[in-house]
Parts: structure tokens; C-alpha cells; sequence
């Protein structure tokens, strides 16, 4: 590529916006360092701020997540590129990385939008929700979700027809369709990586039905259900629009499982499960809860409390994996499975299903340096050279791992691995420091 | 009655070709996702447990391997790639060599030399007899035949009868249940009907061809054995039995060549792991249809004088077959399958313990 390349100098960069990566790129701010912080998405905050709550305390998610993200934003030291992605990170010696930035058009001046929301009245395109997860529409000139970072609208160009017509609303005239994609060059001291993770794509496993049985979801799905900026304002399944008053869970759907290349756990699901199943008693009090699971894997802290307290709300707890599921006409689901302390196959009827995916590593964050120089294990999370001295360190010195790039985590370990991250980053800085 | 538990018994199934099922973890995806298993009988996941846990009286009593007609869907959905259906296979392998008083099944599952022994042994002693009647044909078709009626009479009255009643008692009297002598007529439909359908096989997959395939070779079977024995067919005039022989012989080692394929390919489930047992059955079985059609063919060409070679060869791989593989190898299944669906009747009959 021939573009010209605007040259920045950072001290710091951080790849990935979510939690892990804000956390990081918050601590290495504080302590005086200039940071560019890239995510390849409309907003900050990853997957954390698209949460309903938190287990084991149920605090708000998104009341956790804005603050923070709202500090990123406004920090003096932090440089954020939304609708980037790295593409290429080159180690020429210690303390100096380049790296080559691709930015997006969003086709809005993000500093001229006031989130009026007139564009997206005017514009005709409805397309489907993915910050919703599928469950509802949105417009081509939109706002991601009302508590996005930056809050502002966005043109999806893929779905646009060009009509103009949110150009003609803006009151700010801030909507440009001239823009063009930025190529950037980057020189740094240190890299945190913190791409986060997929969540497993149910597809893979076409006998639970999804995407055919249209009241199978995933727990993403049920998430944005439960939250405080739920689509339905109620619960509701796909199918017919029926509250649903018999929901299912189906644990390891995608996780410790070698059939579909992840025999790993993902350590999550047991635990939002069981939160999801405990705001569902809350939501729908007369609803019957159950969980399938192959093992309750509760072992963090208050977890095990947190498992009790569903049990003891009324949450079924059922020993079986699900083998496979079938639908009715009325579009309610059969269940079969192998009561595990029983020993004996049974059917069960359920009016919604729930597929807790799985974590799946990202697998993009191996391609941005080049070949083998960034160990990955073998599941495609970024390899911790040295897990139990120094977990946050890569096969690359000056590039660190914050979060969910090395391995399915939660959100205070997420956190932790940020801190991890950002102080190895900033003690690499200090040492190699030109004197 | 207390469990004796078998720690070595994981050792020991693996001689008889299981692979990796300590790896369960219990999830009961193959129980659930058997199109066989039903809420008053449920396996494959029992099995793998009782293995695991070395509970070998357990595994002797239980009918639930024979139920098992081992379509492969557990082994593809088994999330820790345990593979159950592998683990069913040897537990059948395992349970003939239980059933068998005279303890050469398990010797031949268990240890391949004295199986390819005993198969040079009846060699020898085919030649013996080739040489002792100085290659005569007209002898060899007499002795020939001779043979075949008596082996199956004696494989039937020594090894057969005795091994039943050992699966009865091991089954059905061990475990307690009083049976009343007037359910073993009553139930006495189900021994034929699984004997001379196979209908669970049917059940058990959706490609009802491998059912067609394996039901049309166990008629063509019995009835050329049924065609060689009481009628006589390499000395007969009749063209109608003649023609009956063609077909049926035909019919053996076209679909045996088909299994023979599926082996070799392992794109099936059920055929990735072919243990010696399962290749010496469906080889010989097709050896036996092909030199059985050339035989006769032969005669009607007017050449076998001048090819005894050829009478030889078959009479080889039917000593081998009626002296060690019917009576001591895979043929049994034959008989422990309908039997164990005969028995499931019988147990489900118990008046309640």
C-alpha cells in the first residue's frame, strides 16, 4: 500500500477497548505515559458494557463499565481510536515498536454529534441489531446503544443506500460522507495487547438448533434481555413474542468439547448462567428455571454462595449434558438428555432455550505481528511465557497481554490481568528508558 | 450383594479394542443422543461407568451391550472423544469370551498368534486330509460335506447350547428375578423376530441401507448354508437349487466386498476401529461366498477335476470358518443378540423386586 501514512508517537499502545484494555491503558495514563488506545468497534467497552449484571454481586454492569469508560474518554493522556485496527506491529528494537493503524469512516464528525437521534428517524434502512445480538432492528445511521463511548451516530456504509436523507436532518450537519479511510503509523514504547475474546458460534453444533428453532438463543441473547437497556423491556421469546414460563439453560454449549476444537473450559458460563437464571426469577417470578449442566464449576470467590442462593431461589439444577433438542409446532422445545443421577434418558419441555456459549480466543491478535514472533497456545490465546512469575508477558519483550487475550477469564481476574499488564508495561518503560 | 471392583479391568478391555473410555467425564451426550436408549434402558454411558469402575459382575449381567447396534453417534457427539460405540464393540467382544465355557474366545481376542495358530492348524489338517485321500475329488466332495454336518452339529451341541445357558444364568438367574417358566414361550416371538429382522438396526440409523445390506447377507448366508448342506448343492442336478446357490453366494461377497470397504476406507464410525476379529469374519465370509459361486461354477464348467486347488482352498476357509470363527469368534453375535432381546423381554417381565 502506497497511502500515506500520518506519523504519531505514543509511549504506549494499546490494542482492544474493552474492560481489560481501558483498565490498562487508565493505569498507564495515571502514571504520566501517553497512550493510544485502538478498538476496532463503534464503542468503548467491549463486551462488559453490553452486560445486564455481574456475578456474584449483581452489581449493574453497565454502571461499572460507563464510569470507567467515561474516565478513558476524558483522560488528557489517552489518545482513542474507535473503528481501527492494527495491522502490523514491527519490533525494531527495545522500547521502539511500529505499528501500522487502519481507521475506518464513520462518516460522522463524532466531536460536531450531539446523538439527537433525528438521523436515525430519517434514515429507511432497517437493518439487524448486532449490539442487540439479532433480538431487534436498528437503522443504518445509528447510534450504536444508548450508553455507547463515544456517544455518537454512525453510518453503517455497508447497508446505506446513499439516499441522504439523514444529511438533510442533522441540525449540526456533522454527517460527511467524504471521509475516507486513515492510515496511520505508529511509533511506540510498549504494547498491551488486549483483544478480548469470541463468544462460540452455536451453529457449529446444528443439533441444539439454533438459528433454526427460532426460541433457542444464546446467552449473549438472554444478556441484552435482562439488561437495563433490554430491547423488550420485558422477557420475551423470539418465536411468538410469549413471556416464556419454562427456560433452559444448556451449560457448555461449545466448551469442553473436542468436537468442535475446544475441549477447554470457559470458565464464565456456570457463573453468568446462574446469574441470568436468578434475574430471571426476579424478571418472571412464576418462570421455572432450569439448568443442565455437566459439572457447577463455582470456585472464585462467593461463587459457590452465589450457586446456593440460585438453588435456594428455586433454580432446577439438572446433572445431564443435552444431547439434542427438537421443536414442537408451537414452537416449544424438546429437550433429551441423560439424568446423569438417575442414569436414565429423559425429555424435558421448555418454552425457551438458553445456549451458554463458550469462550473462544481472538484469533486476529496472531496476525498482527509477524510469523511465530507472538506465541499463541494451543487454543489461539496469546501464550503467557511465564505463567506464574510474570503472567502478563508475551514471547515478545515490551508486548504484554492484558484480559481475555491470554485465556477465558471473568471480569475481576480481567481487571487483575489488566493491572498485571499495564505495571509490567510501565516497568518495561521505566528500565528502558533513554537516559 | 457387594460390587467386587476390578482395577485391572480397563488392561484388560483394552485387549479387546477399546480406546480411551476413561476419558468420560460423565456428561451423558451419548446416552442422550442414541436413537436405541429409552428412559428403561439407558446406555451407552452406563457401560463406560461400570467399565471405568471395574465392575465386572455388573457388565456380565447386563444385556445393554447386545442392545447396542453401533450406528456411531455417540462416538461422533462425544465431547471427550471417549468413543463409547468403541467401548460397546469390546464390551461384546469381552462378554462372548465370558460366555464361552471353553475360554478360546478370549484366548483368540486376546492374543492374535494363538488365533492365526488354530488357523494354520486346520490348514495343516486339510492338507492332511487332501493328502490322505490322495487328492481324490470325488472323496474330497463327500468328506467335504460329511463335514459340514457334522461340524455344525457339534459346534452347536458343544459350544452353542452350553454358551447360552451360560448367557442365561449369567443374565438372567444371577440377578434374581423369578422368572415364570410360561414368559419364556411368550416371549419366544422376540428371539425370532430380532433373529430374522434385525429391527433395532433399522431403528438405530438413519441410513436404512446398511440395515438392507446386512439383513440381505444374513439370508443369503443361512441359506446357502441351508442350500450346501440339506440340498446338496455342489452334487446336485436341480437347476432351480443350482441357480438358488449362484445367487445367494453372489449375494454374500458382493455385500461383503461393500463392508470389506467401508473397513478399509473408515469414513463410517463403526468402521474405524476394526479389530483382527472383525476383519477375519467379514474376509472370510466374503472368501467363503466367492469360492463357493467357483466351486460350482467349476463343476458346470467341467474344470474343478483339473482345479482340485480350488475345492481345497474352500474347504480350507470353511474348516477355519465352521471349527474357529463361528463357534469362537464374531459369527456368535449372531445368536447372543437375539438371544439378549429375548432375554430384555423375559427381564421385563419380572414381577417387581
Amino acid at each position: 500500500m502506497n497511502e500515506e501514512r500520518e506519523v504519531l508517537n505514543y509511549d504506549a499502545l494499546v490494542v482492544g477497548g474493552g474492560i481489560a484494555g481501558g483498565e490498562a491503558a487508565l493505569n498507564l495514563a495515571n502514571t504520566g505515559y501517553k497512550v493510544l488506545l485502538v478498538e476496532k468497534d463503534r464503542s468503548l467497552g467491549g463486551k462488559m458494557i453490553l452486560l445486564s449484571k455481574v456475578f456474584p454481586t449483581l452489581d449493574c454492569s453497565a454502571c461499572i463499565t460507563t464510569p470507567k469508560v467515561s474516565e478513558i474518554a476524558r483522560h488528557k493522556n489517552i489518545t482513542i481510536f474507535t473503528e481501527s485496527e492494527v495491522t502490523a506491529i514491527v519490533k525494531k528494537s527495545e522500547n521502539n515498536f511500529t505499528a501500522q493503524i487502519t481507521k475506518k469512516p464513520r462518516y460522522v464528525r463524532v466531536e460536531d454529534c450531539t446523538a439527537c437521534q433525528l438521523c436515525e428517524k430519517a434514515c429507511p434502512v432497517s437493518v439487524r441489531d448486532e449490539y442487540q445480538f439479532g433480538l431487534i432492528g436498528r437503522k443504518a445511521a445509528f447510534i450504536p446503544f444508548s450508553i455507547a463511548n463515544p456517544k455518537a451516530a454512525a453510518i453503517d456504509i455497508e447497508n446505506c443506500t446513499l439516499c441522504g436523507a439523514c444529511e438533510k436532518v442533522c441540525p449540526t450537519h456533522c454527517i460527511d460522507f467524504t471521509m475516507e479511510t486513515k492510515y496511520y503509523e505508529l511509533h511506540a514504547k510498549t504494547v498491551v495487547l488486549a483483544t478480548g475474546f469470541n463468544l462460540f458460534d452455536p451453529l457449529l453444533i446444528p443439533r441444539y438448533g439454533y438459528g433454526q428453532y427460532k426460541n433457542v438463543i444464546t446467552s449473549m441473547q438472554m444478556e441484552r434481555e435482562i439488561a437495563p437497556t433490554r430491547p423488550f423491556n420485558t422477557i420475551l421469546r423470539p418465536g411468538d413474542g410469549k413471556v416464556p414460563d419454562r427456560i433452559a439453560y444448556v451449560l457448555c454449549t461449545g466448551s469442553r468439547d473436542a468436537t468442535v476444537g475446544n475441549p477447554i473450559c470457559s470458565q464464565i458460563c456456570c457463573m453468568y448462567s446462574i446469574k441470568q437464571a436468578q434475574l430471571l426469577m426476579g424478571a418472571l417470578p412464576m418462570a421455572d428455571v432450569t439448568i443442565y449442566y455437566i459439572n457447577i464449576r463455582s470456585f472464585g470467590k462467593g461463587f459457590e454462595e452465589f450457586y446456593q442462593q440460585a438453588k435456594g431461589m428455586g433454580v432446577n439444577f439438572v446433572k445431564g449434558k443435552i444431547g439434542k433438542i427438537a421443536e414442537k409446532e408451537n414452537g416449544d422445545l424438546i429437550l433429551r438428555y441423560e439424568d446423569i443421577n438417575e442414569g436414565v434418558v429423559r425429555e424435558a419441555e421448555h418454552d425457551m432455550v438458553v445456549l451458554s456459549v463458550g469462550v473462544k480466543s481472538n484469533p486476529t491478535v496472531g496476525k498482527i505481528f509477524g510469523r511465530g514472533e507472538l506465541k499463541l497456545d494451543p487454543f489461539n490465546f496469546v501464550a503467557q511465557e511465564d505463567l506464574l512469575g510474570s503472567p502478563s508477558k508475551t514471547s515478545i519483550d515490551g508486548v504484554f497481554v492484558a484480559g481475555t487475550a491470554s485465556a477465558p477469564m471473568d471480569i475481576p481476574d480481567s481487571i487483575l490481568s489488566a493491572g498485571s499488564a499495564s505495571s509490567e508495561a510501565i516497568s518495561y518503560l521505566i528500565q528502558h528508558q533513554e537516559l | 450383594m457387594a460390587s467386587r471392583i476390578n482395577p485391572k479391568f480397563s488392561e484388560e478391555l483394552k485387549k479387546y479394542g477399546s480406546v480411551n473410555f476413561n476419558a468420560c467425564y460423565n456428561c451423558g451426550t451419548c446416552t442422550a443422543v442414541c436413537s436405541l436408549s429409552t428412559t428403561d434402558d439407558s446406555f451407552p454411558r452406563e457401560m463406560v461407568r461400570l467399565s471405568a469402575l471395574g465392575l465386572e459382575n455388573e457388565i456380565k449381567e447386563s444385556l445393554k451391550p447386545w442392545e447396542c447396534y453401533y450406528c456411531g453417534e455417540c462416538t461422533t457427539h462425544c465431547p471427550q472423544t471417549a468413543n463409547p460405540g468403541e467401548l460397546m464393540m469390546s464390551l461384546r467382544r469381552w462378554l462372548t469370551a465370558q460366555y464361552d465355557w471353553t475360554g478360546l474366545s478370549g484366548l483368540f481376542y486376546k492374543y492374535l498368534p494363538a488365533f492365526l495358530t488354530a488357523m494354520a492348524l486346520v490348514l495343516a489338517g486339510v492338507l492332511l486330509f487332501a493328502n490322505s485321500v490322495n487328492g481324490e475329488l470325488e472323496k474330497m466332495l463327500h468328506f467335504g460335506h460329511l463335514f459340514e454336518r457334522t461340524a455344525i452339529a457339534t459346534v452347536f451341541v458343544v459350544i452353542f447350547i452350553p454358551n447360552l445357558l451360560r448367557m442365561w444364568y449369567f443374565t438372567v438367574v444371577k440377578p434374581g428375578g423369578k422368572v415364570p417358566l410360561k414368559t419364556y414361550f411368550t416371549a419366544l416371538g422376540e428371539l425370532f423376530v430380532h433373529m430374522f429382522t434385525q429391527k433395532r438396526a433399522k431403528e438405530c440409523d438413519d441410513n436404512h441401507f446398511r440395515w438392507l445390506e446386512h439383513l440381505i447377507l444374513v439370508f443369503a448366508y443361512l441359506l446357502l448354508l441351508f442350500t450346501t448342506v440339506f440340498l446338496n448343492w455342489f452334487s446336485t442336478g436341480n437347476l432351480f437349487v443350482i441357480i438358488l446357490g449362484y445367487l445367494e453366494s453372489a449375494f454374500i461377497f458382493i455385500i461383503t466386498v461393500d463392508f470389506v470397504k467401508d473397513r478399509i476406507q473408515k469414513k463410517k464410525t463403526l468402521s474405524k476401529n476394526s479389530g483382527p476379529s472383525d476383519w477375519f469374519f467379514v474376509i472370510w465370509l466374503l472368501l467363503m461366498g466367492l469360492t463357493a459361486f467357483l466351486v460350482r461354477l467349476f463343476i458346470d464348467l467341467n474344470i474343478l477335476e483339473g482345479n482340485k486347488w480350488l475345492y481345497l482352498f474352500h474347504i480350507t476357509v470353511l474348516a477355519q470358518w465352521a471349527l474357529l470363527i463361528v463357534p469362537f469368534g464374531k459369527w456368535t453375535h449372531f445368536l447372543y443378540r437375539s438371544f439378549a432381546m429375548y432375554f430384555v423381554k423375559i427381564k421385563s417381565v419380572y414381577p417387581a423386586q
